[in-house]
């Protein structure tokens, strides 16, 4: 039987040290359901965090993410979901991220992400 | 931020054609591994300039430290644009020493080989910061679609970084650079073939277009 942990983290926990906190539970084995979508800076961040701690039993992450995106597409939507996420402090979206030995690859079409283990 | 970042760079390249200050203009390329950088590398120093940047293989991560060629002037058709030529490590979020392995290295060499591509992949993002415009080169046949292409692009965005897309081995059958634009519509996207030389014409009047 597939032994895999999954665990659902709230954006607003992984504040302080952010990268740390996500390398330290993919390290673990663990793929993250993140309920927002990482900034660009912040997904290239974990990418330089993830590389510093490539070795020999962990050979890095797979990583996908998908921005809510309003059917509407107007400049006052915009402005409207630029508020938004600055009074909620993240992005409106989702990020999955775990360890590439578990999961083979995430497929990312601009409405789903598909994991594929 | 991404507002401030712009103004700043606004601010910065006002003051420098106010003071006339000639800064030398540093032309990145940038993607996932083994989409065809060193060769589109190559061949832009081989058209201008006569001579080879660095060394293309099958093998992943072949390209492991930043490469530059100072002094690539392009000029073509009345108009000229010199700069450097940063060749960049492919980006990606995971190094296994075992595919290296799988490709036919020892398993000591690979294992180095592996650390040297880590090493390489922080370098290249560290260097991003430092790129007047950057091309970013995608293998045409793959998904366009994949994290490493879209953390890149939306890095060059929030930076305010000028991008043309470059959808490479068109060369090949089941190259579809439609999907590239299809996908990344608002960047300026031409599909070439590095390898061949195909469609370089229309690349170079684009960057000449887009920065000349």
């Amino acid at each position: 039987m597939l032994n895999i942990k999954i665990k659902l983290v709230p954006y607003e926990t992984l504040k302080e040290d952010k990268f740390v906190n996500i390398l330290k539970k993919i390290q673990e084995d663990t793929i993250l359901l993140i309920d927002a979508k990482l900034s660009a800076d912040e997904e290239l961040h974990l990418i330089k965090d993830t590389m510093q701690s490539v070795n020999e039993r962990f050979s890095g992450i797979e990583l996908g993410s998908l921005e809510l995106v309003s059917e509407k597409n107007g400049n006052l939507t915009k402005v409207r979901n630029a508020i938004i996420e600055k009074i909620m402090g993240k992005k409106r979206g989702l990020t999955i991220v775990g360890p590439a030995s578990i999961i083979q690859k995430i497929k990312k079409n601009p409405r789903e992400l598909m994991l594929y283990i | 931020m991404t507002i401030i970042i712009r103004i700043r760079r606004k601010f910065s390249s006002f003051l420098s054609r106010l003071f006339k200050k000639k800064k030398e203009l540093k032309i990145g390329i940038y993607g996932p591994v083994n989409s065809g950088k060193t060769t589109l590398a190559n061949r832009i120093c081989l058209d201008w300039i006569g001579e080879e940047l660095g060394k293309v293989s099958v093998i992943p991560h072949e390209t492991r430290e930043i490469q530059m060629k100072e002094n690539v002037t392009i000029d073509k058709d009345g108009k000229s644009l010199t700069f450097n030529l940063v060749d960049t490590p492919g980006i990606a979020t995971k190094v296994d020493f075992e595919d290296f392995v799988k490709a036919g290295l020892k398993k000591t060499t690979a294992k180095e080989r592996a650390k040297e591509a880590t090493k390489g992949i922080i370098e290249a993002i560290k260097w991003l910061d430092n790129m007047d415009m950057v091309l970013v080169v995608l293998d045409s046949t793959q998904d366009p679609l994949n994290q490493v292409n879209v953390t890149i692009l939306g890095n060059l965005d929030a930076r305010g970084i000028p991008v043309m897309i470059v959808s490479n081995k068109v060369d090949l059958k089941n190259s579809n650079t439609a999907t590239v634009r299809e996908i990344f519509p608002k960047y300026n996207t031409i599909g070439i073939s590095a390898k061949n030389g195909d469609n370089m014409n229309d690349f170079y009047d684009m960057m000449l277009h887009n920065i000349g």
